[in-house]
């Protein structure tokens, strides 16, 4: 359970690095998926519970709701990471886009050397 | 009511390329319809009423709600304004340009995005709408797919997702400590664990620390502000000005309300107070020194973000209701500067400061637009500009820093220094050659510009409109129990 939480901000903080420190840009985005995975994992591990069941009430199950609450595991998360997931494949579709324009101009991924913004 | 912003999303869908010239009046009809239902709620929110509504029919905490307040309704106003008018100068400003079908959808999901951040009682709504705003917005930045909208979107989306990420991570931590997503729950619990144990916990600050850096991003506090000159350049001028009027307020809109909301205004002010002055002083002196229009309107837009933050930040009532009423006008006269910019773009073709000069005679509606812009930017007498800044300067005396406000005065003059000097540059001198048959910007560029002129001069004239628009989002932020108590009976 605690080795979730580590192995997610370890993600996390492979991920900055990747972001903030590496110098090309396919590299970069690599990063973000790594840092949004970190954060999603850490998400889920939030409602985890270890043996729950799934949080979908059918049956005899109505007869014992408190009890089906004791072992059900927190479906909040789930949508949250669901919901969030896909948001990170637009952003990352459009970022691999951007990546490919970025190369035909200036043929080369290294951000440092797009240049033509200053001041 | 909730149809407020349902409507774009639904509707992007349901117009594709069908005829060239229905596009364009359809998202007209889209941004003017949500206007006006802004106005509609307006009535009785500004009467001091809060409105929910419930998606689904289940009660808050439980079911997502939109809760439309005071601070909601005043960015709400603002960015449904500044869209319906950027979408009439697109008309023209953009003809030229291929897929503009893609272009209206785009700046819809924009408009959808913003109006879902400014109306959600939800926090992780409030996420996921932040992101549809910040990827439509990148991709908007890139949408001429030249060499620098590409630099500027790659930038811009760079430090943008990282920015949601750490937002994403702080609502995570929240969820975490207090096992509810609704911003008024959160707050409510929050409040009960912080007497309980006495102080604030670490996973509290180490949250807000991470929503500070991520709505910062968007904002362009001074840290976090890279991005911003360079999209802001490379973005088309039209979506320059829905982002400097619209995008960034909404950031400010976000982080007030998770900050005064959630963590209380003791615990935030003291940090924006100091990011707000860093941002305002460098700011303006990077302003100084730029050579392009459109990165010095950036910079100073970044410099002006500071003014607000720091009149935020001290949590009086006078200064909110300054830094609120000073969020509203500049948004106003930002949009309205990139604007008049975007217009000395489609007649000459370049926004250079040193390639320009005495374009005054060929474009005097232009001219006498951007300095009423840039006066009001720089905040003198009859404009709005100044109402504003003097709430700002008495706030800060009224607060016991009389320093701030001091440093507040001295950088005003140096906006006005920047901008006066852009003025001179651009509109009078000797005429160059080149600019021989440079004609008046087309009306449709013109009107939506007049508009904005006009509010400036009308809320300089009559501070006391604007005062009455921010007094609803002031006591908000001011008392947020009345808030919870409206979205959570009993709570």
């Amino acid at each position: 359970m605690d080795f979730n939480y580590v192995i997610a901000m370890l993600l996390v903080a492979l991920g900055l690095y990747c972001l903030l420190l590496k110098r090309n840009l396919i590299k970069i985005i690599i990063g973000l998926a790594v840092l949004t995975d970190g954060i999603h994992l850490f998400l889920i591990s939030l409602g985890y519970r270890a043996g729950g069941t799934a949080a979908i009430v059918s049956g005899e199950m109505f007869l014992d709701l408190p009890g089906f609450a004791a072992h059900a595991v927190d479906p909040i998360p789930q949508a949250l990471v669901l919901t969030s997931i896909v948001i990170n494949i637009c952003i990352l579709a459009l970022a691999l886009s951007l990546a490919i324009y970025a190369y035909r101009h200036y043929k080369t991924l290294n951000p440092s050397k797009m240049r033509r913004l200053r001041g | 009511m909730a149809g407020a912003f349902l409507t774009p999303l639904v509707d992007v869908l349901a117009k594709r390329m069908n005829h060239p010239r229905a596009r364009d009046y359809f998202a007209l009809a889209v941004t003017v319809g949500t206007l006006l239902l802004v106005v509609d709620m307006a009535t009785s929110v500004l009467g001091g009423d809060i409105l929910v509504y419930k998606l689904g029919g289940w009660a808050p905490p439980l079911g997502i709600n939109l809760a439309v307040d005071g601070l909601g309704l005043l960015v709400g106003l603002i960015v449904a304004g500044i869209s319906t008018l950027v979408v009439i100068y697109s008309f023209v400003f953009m003809r030229q340009e291929s897929g503009l079908g893609q272009y209206y959808t785009l700046m819809l999901l924009l408009t959808a995005g913003m109006m879902g951040v400014a109306f959600t009682g939800d926090i992780f709504n409030l996420y996921v709408f932040f992101e549809i705003m910040a990827i439509s917005s990148y991709a908007l930045v890139a949408f001429r797919r030249s060499k620098i909208s590409i630099e500027g979107a790659i930038k811009y989306l760079i430090v943008g997702s990282l920015g949601t990420s750490f937002i994403l991570l702080g609502i995570a931590l929240l969820y975490g400590s207090t096992g509810t997503l609704n911003i008024a729950d959160i707050a409510s619990k929050l409040a009960v664990i912080n007497t309980t144990s006495g102080s604030t916990p670490l996973i509290s600050i180490i949250a807000l620390t991470l929503f500070v850096v991520g709505f910062g991003i968007k904002v362009g506090m001074i840290p976090f502000h890279a991005w911003l000159p360079d999209a802001y350049q490379a973005a088309p001028s039209p979506i320059s000005a829905i982002m400097a009027g619209g995008t960034a307020i909404v950031g400010v809109g976000a982080l007030l309300r998770v900050s005064y909301f959630i963590f209380g205004a003791p615990m935030v002010g003291p940090l924006l107070i100091g990011l707000g002055l860093v941002t305002m002083v460098l700011g303006a002196f990077m302003a100084l020194v730029q050579r392009d229009l459109k990165r010095l309107l950036a910079y100073s837009g970044i410099s002006q973000m500071g003014y607000i933050l720091l009149s935020i930040g001290l949590g009086t009532a006078l200064g909110i209701t300054g830094g609120l009423f000073h969020m509203l006008n500049n948004a106003v006269y930002k949009s309205l500067l990139f604007l008049a910019v975007g217009a000395i773009i489609y007649r000459v073709k370049t926004s250079r400061i040193d390639e320009l000069g005495g374009l005054g005679r060929k474009m005097p509606i232009t001219a006498g637009i951007f300095l009423v812009g840039a006066l009001a930017l720089a905040g003198m007498p009859p404009f709005n500009g100044f109402a504003s800044k003097l709430t700002i300067f008495l706030a800060g005396i009224d607060a016991g820093y009389p320093i701030l406000s001091g440093i507040a005065a001295i950088i005003s003059v140096v906006t006005l220094a920047y901008m006066i000097r852009a003025f001179i540059a651009v509109f009078l001198g000797p005429q160059t050659g080149r600019f021989e048959n440079v004609k008046e910007a087309p009306r449709s560029m013109l009107f939506p510009m007049m508009v904005l002129a006009a509010v400036c001069v009308v809320l300089g004239v009559l501070p006391q409109l604007g005062f009455s628009a921010v007094e609803p989002a002031q006591e908000v932020l001011l008392n947020p129990s009345s808030y919870i108590g409206e979205v959570i009976p009993g709570a």
